[in-house]
């Protein structure tokens, strides 16, 4: 499609900032149009990588489950792992790669939280890789505000 | 809406100035914040023979306030650090049955001819970098180094004694964190075993903690002065530490952490804090409670996120910390906690 939602969403932000709001004569509508502009820029980041930091999130939270089941020794926990571990994303709809999310995302606070608990040098290894994952999955849904 | 506000707010000030004269005018909201509506007027009055034109601010409840916080807490910080000359607006009313605006308000004077930095102003003080950042961390020396007990602040809410501050704040936000999520944090989560695991040494003094004393959160003038601190919604009895943490969180640092704030070079910040407040900076117990600001930010934006979601708050701001700065601060936990852990 073209113009494509991302190219919208910036150009009518450009709009908002530059032709609409020094135009406001109320200062609250001037920070209100501001604010509203600056979402739709954060709107354009986020069109077009959706989807793909979604399935790249739930992917990766199903390989660790798989690598790190072995570890667990609690038996409810694991097999919830095992479960999640064997589970695939049917749509590529954001609402409903999120209702996935969110569900890998509670078993992931519980399996880390698990391994915290345990002994070894195995286990050590194990929060290294969570928190290696944690920081891949902060980095890819980082936003950026254009600088003024 | 405007005129009927106007009227009833120049009713009740007759009432409480004893003005039977004053006139509202130029009643207008002004950008802030998400727990407080702002408006700015002038109250036009005789006193003495004299005509009074004065620039006010009126702060009034929304229907939902993005932190629920004492609004007699932002008052009477105001009450107790005007008496000390620190630069805050003078209260001039609080009502806390509202029933004159219909929601719990005060009013405060207006600081005029003053800025605000925005946070995504790449160097929001210009020439005046130096000298308002100097003022930025003098301030809050004097804050930490006030007596809570001597400026009538000593039953705020917060923690009582030096061992329980951590504890007290971490409570409070990770309460915030459970209750107030609409998506599983596993970042937020881990960050909250890592502080509870590796707690900080006692305070070296329970001192008033404004809660939120960061850029943005001040107003400065064209001569780089520092007229006015705000937003002391989040007042409490704590650790000074807290403040510093907070102050220095990314976030609040223009894009370069080396210059909290947007103002000085890190190390000589601290030793600005340090001349003012009387008191000196423990490294190691900073670090913990610089992570806690990071833990501290998401618990507030999660909120945000969920007044904006649930429709009960639909101020752009919410949207804006809902997403934006929980996403910040998500990476600056995940870069900081990541690294102990070697990943």
């Amino acid at each position: 499609m073209k113009p494509e939602v991302d190219q919208i969403l910036m150009i009518t932000a450009g709009q908002i900032m530059l032709e609409l709001a020094p135009n406001l004569a109320a200062q609250y509508a001037q920070g209100v149009a501001q604010l509203s502009a600056l979402m739709a820029i954060l709107s354009a980041q986020e069109y077009d990588r959706a989807a793909e930091i979604r399935a790249s999130e739930n992917r990766e939270m199903r390989e660790a489950f798989a690598e790190l089941a072995t570890l667990v020794d609690d038996a409810a926990l694991k097999t919830r792992l095992g479960v999640a571990a064997a589970t695939t994303d049917p749509s590529l709809r954001v609402s409903a790669l999120n209702e996935a999310n969110y569900a890998l995302r509670d078993l992931l606070i519980a399996l880390h939280e698990h391994i915290e608990a345990l002994d070894g040098q195995a286990a050590r290894a194990a929060e290294t890789r969570l928190w290696s994952l944690l920081k891949t999955f902060a980095g890819r849904r980082r936003l950026y505000l254009p600088q003024g | 809406m405007s005129e009927d506000l106007s009227r009833k707010l120049a009713a009740y000030l007759r009432d409480r100035l004893g003005a039977h004269d004053l006139e509202v005018a130029n009643l207008a909201r002004i950008p802030g914040g998400a727990s407080r509506e702002t408006y700015r007027f002038r109250a036009r009055y005789s006193e003495g023979g004299t005509s009074r034109d004065r620039g006010l601010i009126l702060r009034r409840d929304p229907t939902a306030s993005l932190i629920e916080t004492e609004r007699t807490t932002e008052f009477r910080a105001y009450q107790a650090f005007y008496g000390l000359g620190l630069p805050v607006p003078e209260p001039i009313a609080l009502e806390l049955e509202g029933g004159a605006l219909e929601r719990p308000f005060f009013v405060m004077e207006e600081i005029e001819n003053c800025q605000v930095a925005s946070i995504i102003t790449a160097d929001p003080y210009g020439a005046h970098r130096q000298t308002i950042g100097e003022q930025f961390w003098r301030n809050l020396g004097r804050i930490a180094g006030a007596d809570p007990a001597a400026i009538g602040l000593g039953d705020l809410e917060g923690a009582r004694t030096p061992e329980d501050c951590w504890r007290h704040e971490l409570a409070r936000w990770e309460k915030v964190v459970r209750e107030d999520a609409l998506e599983p944090q596993p970042i937020a989560h881990a960050t909250i075993r890592w502080l509870k695991r590796n707690p900080p040494p006692p305070a070296k003094k329970i001192s008033v903690v404004h809660g939120d004393y960061r850029t943005g959160n001040f107003l400065f003038d064209e001569n780089g002065d520092i007229r006015a601190i705000l937003d002391w919604e989040m007042a409490h009895l704590g650790d000074p530490l807290e403040d510093i943490g907070w102050a220095a969180d990314p976030l609040w640092s223009h894009g370069d952490p080396s210059h909290p704030a947007g103002g000085i070079a890190r190390e000589e910040a601290f030793r600005v804090w340090e001349a003012a407040s009387g008191m000196t900076i423990d490294r190691a117990a900073l670090r913990w409670w610089e992570v806690f600001a990071s833990l501290k930010g998401l618990a507030i934006w999660i909120s945000a996120a969920k007044e904006y979601a649930e429709g009960r708050n639909t101020e752009a701001v919410n949207a804006f910390s809902g997403w934006y700065c929980l996403a910040f601060h998500n990476q600056v936990l995940a870069d900081r906690l990541g690294q102990e852990f070697g990943a």
